[in-house]
């Protein structure tokens, strides 16, 4: 797929991804050695956007499942159109025909009905396997991956064993809402996604909102960088480190200043209760030139 | 020859506590010859394979450090330029500690390091600070093997004699009177942060090059925190530990709903039932069943804070209140010679808050020690009246009553009201019924009791509550 780490940076920055040598690495490590790829980081560093960036970049189908409690394998892997078999059956009421045919008629893979699991594996294409927020999901879930993490397979009572046609680029991503089993862990290549540098955030608010002044942007990455180390509930994301970028753009800001900060901070911290503590502090968060 | 190296580090790995798996050690030898063996890949090859969770990787670097730059430099390629970089930097800082040290030896008084450790923390000059941290673990002369026990200790000494509290104070005056903003202020902290760390460092390095693997494992060892007593425990391994306990509570948590999802018996869930038929042409072919309602157990916590035993009730405290939701109700109570209740601080403040109020605001002690007896007493008479007989009472403490009225006439009426009583004991075992520890008298009308020294012992005797 990549001969090597720096064709996968450099399809990347192509795709207006940056990501840092390190992570490149890891990244790498996971295409060569086929294993999955657990990605953890705070909310809104881009976890997501890393699955999707190398879906397109590869030139593979992304196929999506998103966890949530409650989700199982109907809903992840398979599941039997029982609707379609009923119909089935009434239709070939009439011909009287023995119970072994009649069941290898219903349970075929016409009346397969593919989840995102199955349907990666089954896949001819290749694919980009993202399973989002894996944590979110229950405990039950996460040991029934085991079998599709490790051997790329699984197993379905009726019609035997499916293997993977190739092996898909599988991500998952996590917010350590839960902690989840280390079996799972263990079976995946690691990378923890943090917040970036300042100079990879200055890079990217370039990237993303054209046309900003060279100072104002590093004022600003700046007074975020600051606010991500001061003690609140959230964090600002890159996603809103670009929003505000942006609204200030808009708002024919050239230099911050308090009041500027003070009355677009909302675009920053999402949490009354962290606004109500920044709020009389920007002045000395600022930075000082 | 690689395979070995990266085979013994994933063992002092495990020493230092963190679970290395045979497939792990697999994969992080296939990452380190898919990406070759300069430094930086190596590393990223070997941190994305075998830690799976982020609290271990501090551990994970500090040992990566000592193990291949110190022990075996052979197996890895150092990035050169780096290095360079780093001493062209560090000449300019050298002359100016040279120059000062010249003064200082000469003329006996005047220039002291902690004017240059204050002046380095200003400008925040790196290659000055570093220069600083290798005078202070010089000065602390040959290391015997012994030292690798005692890390923290010389760190220290290393900072008292580069003047490292004189400089602290200097620079708490210089924030107030300059008015300095809380930006420069911070870089002001990580320089000193970043100062204490290197020196542990230099010490390190120095211990490891001397006595080889031995000092690695020692070091590993000592950090393996989940099995440090807890009155060894310093500053930094406290917070840590708070964090793991917080990690422990959500794990301990979901283990307890997976055993319990399962078991869906008793009362049919008709509506359910009659909706799923409909897949079946209206066969109710499969039962639904009603979710079981489970009984969550009545806590009370008796803590005792005296000395000694207070930071395991705190740490006991934390973890309970952080899964409250698994208990009915929990009311807690503190004591070292008399008894309070500290159940409301819990109610509308983050743990750390209520924490903090409870043992600045209660009324636990008159003296500094601890009476078991007068407690149970005031206890009894006080508080037992108001407790229901489903509910579990648990006493932390040591049992050491500095041999005074033992009153286990009054437990054993406790005993009688509750549904059970159940004993921490953060002493080691074979120091029971020794000295003043009357564990022995009380244990008769416990249900039972357990050792509770270390982080591992605590998250057993959780889910012995659960």
């Amino acid at each position: 797929m990549f001969q090597s780490r720096e064709e996968l940076e450099k399809k990347l920055a192509e795709y207006h991804y940056l990501i840092d040598r390190d992570v490149a690495t890891v990244v790498y490590l996971a295409v060569k050695l086929q294993k999955p790829l657990l990605v953890e980081g705070p909310a809104g560093v881009g976890k997501t956007e890393l699955a999707k960036a190398l879906a397109a970049v590869t030139n593979s189908r992304l196929i999506r499942l998103q966890c949530y409690e409650g989700l199982d394998e109907a809903k992840a892997l398979y599941e039997w159109n029982y609707q379609k078999q009923l119909l089935c059956l009434h239709l070939k009421q009439n011909q009287s025909k023995s119970w072994h045919e009649a069941k290898d008629d219903i349970f075929t893979r016409e009346f397969l009905l593919r989840r995102p699991l199955l349907d990666a594996l089954e896949s001819t294409e290749p694919v980009v396997l993202l399973i989002d927020e894996v944590d979110k999901s229950d405990e039950e879930f996460e040991s029934f991956l085991l079998e599709i993490l490790s051997d790329y397979q699984i197993t379905i009572p009726e019609l035997g064993t499916i293997k993977a046609k190739r092996v898909p680029l599988t991500v998952l991503t996590s917010n350590n809402f839960r902690d989840f089993g280390d079996a799972l862990k263990r079976r995946c290549v690691h990378l923890y996604l943090d917040y970036p540098t300042f100079e990879r955030e200055l890079e990217i608010i370039r990237l993303k909102v054209p046309g900003i002044d060279q100072l104002l942007s590093q004022q600003l990455v700046s007074f975020v960088q600051v606010l991500r180390k001061q003690d609140i509930k959230k964090p600002p994301s890159i996603a809103e480190t670009i929003d505000w970028a942006r609204s200030l753009l808009t708002l024919c800001v050239s230099r911050i200043d308090a009041d500027i900060v003070q009355s677009t901070l909302s675009i920053l911290l999402k949490y009354q209760s962290d606004i109500d503590k920044i709020l009389p502090r920007v002045s000395s968060l600022l930075p000082d030139d | 020859m690689l395979e070995e190296r990266i085979l013994e580090f994933a063992r002092l790995l495990r020493k230092g506590g963190v679970n290395v798996s045979v497939t792990q050690v697999t994969a992080a030898i296939q990452a380190a010859a898919a990406v070759g063996l300069a430094q930086e890949d190596f590393y990223i090859a070997l941190l994305s394979t075998l830690v799976v969770d982020q609290i271990d990787q501090p551990l994970f670097d500090k040992l990566f450090r000592l193990y291949f730059f110190s022990l075996e430099p052979g197996v890895i390629q150092k990035n050169i330029n780096y290095e360079e970089q780093d001493t062209e930097q560090l000449t300019v800082g050298m002359q100016l500690v040279d120059s000062i040290e010249g003064i200082g030896t000469g003329r006996g008084a005047g220039a002291s390091p902690y004017l240059l450790l204050v002046k380095a923390v200003r400008e925040t000059n790196y290659p000055l600070l570093r220069r600083l941290g290798e005078m202070g673990v010089e000065s602390l002369g040959e290391l015997e093997q012994e030292a690798v026990a005692e890390i923290d200790k010389l760190v220290d000494q290393a900072k008292v004699a580069i003047g490292w509290y004189q400089a602290v104070n200097t620079l708490e005056k210089i924030r107030v009177q300059e008015k300095v903003s809380e930006i420069r202020y911070s870089k002001w902290l990580e320089c000193l942060s970043f100062l204490e760390k290197y020196m542990e460092s230099l010490l390190e390095d120095l211990l490891v090059k001397k006595f080889g693997y031995d000092a690695i494992e020692e070091i590993a060892l000592a950090a393996n925190i989940k099995e440090k007593e807890f009155y060894r425990l310093d500053q930094l391994e406290i917070q840590e530990i708070r964090k793991q306990i917080t990690k422990m509570a959500r794990k301990l948590a979901s283990r307890y709903a997976r055993r319990y999802r399962r078991a869906k018996h008793g009362k049919i869930d008709l509506r359910r039932t009659i909706k799923n038929a409909m897949i079946n042409g209206g066969t109710p072919v499969r039962l639904k069943y009603r979710k079981r309602v489970i009984s969550k157990p009545e806590l009370i916590l008796l803590c005792d804070v005296s000395g000694s035993v207070a930071l395991f009730s705190e740490f006991m405290l934390q973890l309970v209140y952080t899964i409250q939701n698994r208990f009915s109700h929990i009311r807690s109570f503190l004591f070292v010679n008399t008894v309070d209740e500290v159940t409301e601080y819990f109610k509308n403040n983050s743990i750390e808050e209520a924490l903090e109020k409870a043992f600045a605001k209660a009324r636990y002690a008159m003296s500094p020690f601890s009476d078991y007896g007068r407690v149970f007493r005031q206890f009894e008479k006080e508080y037992l009246p108001t407790f229901s007989p489903q509910s579990t009472l648990i006493i932390l403490g040591d049992a050491r009553n500095n041999y005074r009225h033992d009153e286990k006439d009054s437990l054993q009426r406790i005993g009688e009201q509750v549904r059970r009583i159940l004993w921490f004991n953060p002493q080691p075992r074979d120091e029971w019924n020794t000295e003043d520890s009357i564990i022995g008298i009380y244990a008769p009308y416990c249900r039972q009791i357990f050792e509770c020294r270390n982080l591992k012992q605590l998250e057993e005797v959780t889910e012995a509550i659960l």
